[in-house]
C-alpha cells in the first residue's frame, strides 16, 4: 500500500531541498536567519487546549500550557522535525484514537493513561520501545517502579510514562480555621465516615458553607471516591473476571457519600466547572480533584480577586482501614506501524518523548508526582510549591485491577452511582444493575 | 418504408437509453458506493462478533454469528408474555387504534389503510407484551429503555418544531422589512454547528451563570442544574434541538405557503373568514404535502440525534438522555464492538423506515 505520509514527506523533501537552497543563498548574503523545515510528527493530546503557550516551559501554568511549551520547545530547538498536535477534546479522546487506528491512520505519538494499555497491547497496536530507549537517552532504571509497571505489557515497554497523578482533598483554610479544623497549620481531615459527617456539620454551623465538593454529575471524580473507600475498605470492583460490585463495602461507601448530600453538606448536582467555581468561590471547605490543578489553584488562591485565599492540599484521608487514592498515569506511546513503516517518523517521535523525560520536573510544576527517581529525589522538587502536604499520595496509590474494558467499566459505575444521587436509584438496585453489566463486560 | 420507421424508432429509444445511462450513471456509482455498499457491509458485519481494533490489527479475528448481536439487543432471559406487560406503551396502541377507526368512521381513511395500521398496532401490542420473567433478565438493559429515550425525543421535538415553525411561517409570510429580518433571525439558529448550539444551551441552562438561572433568581426560585436534573435533562435537549431546527422547517412552509393561490385566501377574505377560520380551512388544507414532507424530513433527521445529548448531558443522568446514535458510537468507538453497533444502526434505519412509512401511508390518504 502506498503510504501518503511517504509520498508526501518525499515530495516534502525535494520542494524543501530547492527552497533550502534559495534560503540559504540570500541568508548567506544578508545573514538572516534559515528558517526550519523538517519531518513531520503527528501528536495527539488531551490536557486542554492553550493559546499562546510558546517555547519558555517555565513562564507556563497548568497541565495545558506546560506540556505545549515542551512540545514548542521541541519543535524550535530541532530543525529536523515538525510536531504538529493535531485538535483533539479530553470527553471523545479515546473514541477519536480508537477511529484514527481503524482507519489506520493514528497520530505518530500520542498520550494514553496506565489502564489503556491492556486494550492497545494486546493487539500490538503499539510500538515496543524497549530497546530503543537508552539509545535515546531515557533509561527506564531511572523510573518509579510504579511508572516501569504501567508501560510494561508482557515484559516489554510500550510507552514513556510522565507522571502519576492522583485525587487528593483541596483544601480551603479560611473555611476550616472557621469551622475549628485547623491545628498546627495543617487541616484536621476525618479519619472515619461518622467523623467525616461531624467537620461536614462543623463547616455548615461555623460557615453556612457546604463542607464537600466534586464533580458528582459529569466525569469520574465521584467514581473514584467511591473506589478509593472500597480499596479502604479491602474491597474491588472486580477480580479474576468477575464482578463484586454488590457488596456492603460499596454500600458502606454509597451510604457515606450520599450522607453528605442528605445532610446537605455538599451538592450532587455540580459538574467538573461548578465544583471548581464553587471551591474557589469559598463556598466549599473541600474540593475533591486530582493533582492536576494543584499549580492552577495556588496561582488563584494568591490572586487577590478569587475568593479562595489559604490553599492546602492533602492526601485522601483515610476513613476505614487501609490508606488508597485513585491514581492513574499518564505515558506517551508510539503506534507500532510507525515503527514499521516510518523509521524517520519514528526516530522523532523517539526524541520528543526523551525530550519529554527530559522536562519531568517541569510537569511535574503542575501538581503531578514525578516518574524519574532523579527528580524525586532533587531539591527542585522538594521545593515545589504544596508538595510536602501531599507526598504520601505515590504510596497510597491505587487503581482497579487492568482490563481491556477499563472505559466501559467506569462508564456503567458513573451512570449507576450518578443514577443513585441524581436520580435516587436505590443504592441495591443500583449495585445490582453495575454489577450485571460490568460482568457482561467481562465476560466478552 | 414501414420497416425502416420501425427500425430508425428501435435505434432512437436505444440511443435514448443509453444517453439516459450515461446521465444517469455518475449518481448511480455515487448511491452505490457511498449509499448502498456501506449500508450492505454494515449489514454484513452486524452478522459478526467484530471488535473494531481486533479486526484492524488482524483481519481474521471477527466470527461470523448469525443473528446472535440482534438477539443480544432485542432479547432476554426467561422471556415470558403477559397481555399487559408494558401498559403505558400498549394504552396508547390501543388509543392510536380507536383514532384510526374513528377517522374510518369520518371518511378520512380507507378500509385498506385501517386495516395496515390496526395490524402494525397489533404487531406492536403482541411485540410490547414480551419481557423478562421471574429471573430473567434483559441481555443489553439498556437498549429497549435507549430506544424509548429516542422515540420520546423523536415525539416531543417533530410536533413541535413542525407546529412552531407552520406559525412563524403563517405570521411571517409577508412583504415587509421587519417580516423579512424576522425570517432571516429565525434561520440563524439553523446555520450553527450542534457544537456551537450546545454550548450556548450549557450556558443558558448553567445552575451557576445561565440565563435561565438568573432569571429564576430574580423572582426568587432555586435554579435547578437542569443538565443534571432528571425529568428536566430530556427536556432541555428537546428545547434547544427545537430551537436550532425551527429554521429550514419554516422554510419550507415558507415555500408552501407561497404556493397557494392568493385567489383563494381573498375569496375567504370576502365571505369574512377570520384569521384562525382562513389558517384551518384554507391554508392548512393546501399545506398538507408541506406539513407531510416537514415531518417526515424531521422524524429521519431527529431519530439521528446525537449531538445535544452528548455533548449537553453525556446520556444522563441515569440514562434519560441516552439515545440510540450514543449508544451506537459508544459501542462501536469506546467498547470496539462493531458487529453490535452495526445491528443497533440496522435497527435504527428500519425504525425509521416503519415511522417514515406510516406518516406517509397516512398522509397519502388524508390527500386522496
Amino acid at each position: 500500500m502506498v503510504n501518503y505520509k511517504d509520498k508526501k514527506a518525499e515530495k516534502v523533501t525535494t520542494m524543501q531541498k530547492t527552497f533550502i537552497s534559495m534560503i540559504a543563498a540570500t541568508a548567506l548574503s544578508a545573514g538572516a536567519v534559515m528558517p526550519a523545515f523538517g519531518t513531520e510528527v503527528t501528536l495527539a493530546r488531551f490536557f486542554g487546549s492553550c493559546q499562546d503557550a510558546g517555547t519558555d516551559v517555565s513562564a507556563a501554568v497548568g497541565e495545558a500550557c506546560i506540556i505545549q511549551s515542551i512540545i514548542n520547545a521541541f519543535d524550535a530547538e530541532n530543525d529536523d522535525f515538525d510536531v504538529t498536535t493535531l485538535p483533539t477534546d479530553w470527553g471523545n479522546y479515546y473514541d477519536q484514537i480508537i477511529a484514527s487506528y481503524a482507519s489506520g491512520n493514528p497520530p505518530d505519538v500520542h498520550v494514553m493513561h496506565r489502564h489503556r494499555i491492556p486494550e492497545y497491547g494486546q493487539i500490538g497496536a503499539l510500538a515496543d520501545l524497549t530497546d530503543d530507549l537508552m539509545a535515546h537517552g531515557i533509561d527506564p532504571d531511572d523510573w518509579t517502579d510504579s511508572a516501569r509497571e504501567a508501560v510494561t505489557w508482557n515484559d516489554r515497554i510500550l510507552g514513556v510514562p510522565m507522571d502519576l497523578h492522583a485525587n487528593l482533598w483541596h483544601v480551603n483554610m479560611d473555611l476550616m480555621e472557621a469551622a475549628g479544623l485547623v491545628e498546627n497549620g495543617q487541616p484536621i481531615l476525618p479519619s472515619s465516615p461518622e467523623e467525616m459527617m461531624e467537620h461536614a456539620e462543623m463547616v455548615r454551623e461555623a460557615t453556612g458553607q457546604y463542607y464537600l465538593a466534586a464533580d458528582f454529575s459529569e466525569f469520574e471524580i465521584g467514581v473514584r471516591m467511591v473506589l478509593a473507600f472500597l480499596w479502604q475498605q479491602d474491597s474491588n470492583i472486580f477480580a479474576n473476571g468477575t464482578a463484586t460490585i454488590n457488596t456492603p463495602e460499596a454500600r458502606n461507601a454509597l451510604e457515606l457519600i450520599t450522607g453528605l448530600f442528605d445532610g446537605g453538606y455538599a451538592n450532587s448536582r455540580t459538574n467538573y466547572a461548578d465544583s471548581q467555581q464553587s471551591f474557589l468561590n469559598g463556598e466549599a471547605a473541600v474540593l475533591v480533584n486530582g493533582t492536576w490543578v494543584v499549580d492552577f489553584y495556588a496561582e488563584q488562591a494568591a490572586d487577590e480577586d478569587v475568593e479562595l485565599t489559604h490553599y492546602y492540599v492533602a492526601d485522601f484521608p483515610t476513613l476505614y482501614d487501609e490508606p488508597a487514592t485513585w491514581a492513574d498515569t499518564h505515558l506517551w506511546a508510539i503506534p507500532a506501524s510507525v515503527k514499521r513503516d516510518n523509521p524517520e517518523v519514528y526516530e522523532g517521535a523517539l526524541q520528543l518523548l526523551a525530550f519529554i523525560n527530559d522536562h519531568n520536573i517541569d510537569w511535574a510544576r503542575t501538581g503531578h508526582a514525578a516518574v524519574r527517581e532523579s527528580v524525586l529525589n532533587s531539591d527542585e522538587y522538594a521545593a515545589l510549591p504544596h508538595r510536602s502536604e501531599y507526598d504520601n499520595t505515590v504510596n497510597i496509590a491505587r487503581d482497579t485491577p487492568a482490563s481491556a474494558r477499563y472505559g466501559a467499566i467506569q462508564d456503567i459505575l458513573n451512570r449507576e452511582f450518578q443514577a443513585i444521587w441524581l436520580t435516587g436509584k436505590s443504592i441495591d438496585a443500583a449495585l445490582s444493575d453495575a454489577e450485571e453489566d460490568v460482568q457482561s463486560q467481562l465476560d466478552r | 418504408m414501414f420497416e425502416q420507421f420501425k427500425t430508425d424508432l428501435r435505434w432512437a429509444g436505444v440511443r435514448q437509453n443509453l444517453v439516459a445511462w450515461v446521465f444517469l450513471l455518475p449518481f448511480v456509482f455515487v448511491y452505490v458506493a457511498f449509499l448502498i455498499y456501506p449500508f450492505g457491509r454494515g449489514v454484513w458485519i452486524s452478522l459478526h462478533d467484530w471488535n473494531l481494533l481486533a479486526v484492524t490489527f488482524n483481519p481474521d479475528a471477527k466470527t461470523f454469528i448469525g443473528l446472535d448481536n440482534y438477539l443480544r439487543l432485542f432479547w432476554g432471559t426467561e422471556m415470558t408474555w403477559r397481555a399487559w406487560a408494558r401498559p403505558v406503551l400498549q394504552g396508547l396502541c390501543v388509543l392510536a387504534a380507536v383514532f384510526f377507526v374513528w377517522r374510518y368512521r369520518i371518511g378520512e381513511l380507507r378500509w385498506s389503510t385501517l386495516w395496515q395500521c390496526l395490524m402494525v398496532l397489533l404487531l406492536l401490542m403482541f411485540l410490547f407484551g414480551w419481557a423478562p420473567g421471574e429471573g430473567g433478565r434483559w441481555f443489553d438493559r439498556r437498549f429497549w429503555p435507549t430506544v424509548g429515550n429516542t422515540v420520546f425525543f423523536v415525539a416531543m421535538v417533530v410536533p413541535a418544531i413542525t407546529i412552531i415553525s407552520l406559525l412563524l411561517a403563517t405570521a411571517l409570510n409577508r412583504e415587509t422589512r421587519g417580516a423579512a429580518f424576522l425570517r432571516t433571525l429565525f434561520f440563524l439558529s439553523q446555520v450553527l454547528s450542534v457544537t456551537v448550539v450546545t454550548l450556548i444551551w450549557q450556558m443558558m441552562f448553567s445552575a451557576r451563570q445561565g440565563l435561565v438561572a438568573n432569571v429564576v433568581r430574580e423572582f426568587g426560585g432555586v435554579p435547578l442544574s437542569w443538565l443534571a436534573e432528571p425529568g428536566f435533562a430530556m427536556a432541555a435537549i428537546v428545547i434547544a434541538t427545537v430551537w436550532w431546527s425551527i429554521g429550514i422547517a419554516m422554510v419550507l412552509f415558507l415555500a408552501g405557503l407561497q404556493d397557494i393561490p392568493q385567489e383563494m385566501q381573498e375569496a375567504a377574505k370576502l365571505d369574512r373568514a377570520n384569521s384562525v377560520q382562513a389558517f384551518w380551512y384554507i391554508i392548512l388544507p393546501n399545506l398538507k404535502r408541506t406539513i407531510t414532507l416537514v415531518v417526515i424530513l424531521q422524524i429521519i433527521l431527529h431519530f439521528q440525534v446525537f449531538g445535544q445529548a452528548h455533548l449537553m448531558t453525556q446520556g444522563g443522568p441515569n440514562d434519560q438522555t441516552q439515545v440510540l446514535v450514543r449508544y451506537i458510537y459508544q459501542t462501536a468507538f469506546r467498547d470496539s464492538d462493531l458487529g453490535i453497533a452495526s445491528a443497533m444502526a440496522v435497527f435504527l434505519f428500519v425504525i425509521m423506515a416503519v415511522f417514515s412509512a406510516v406518516q406517509f401511508m397516512v398522509s397519502r390518504e388524508d390527500e386522496q
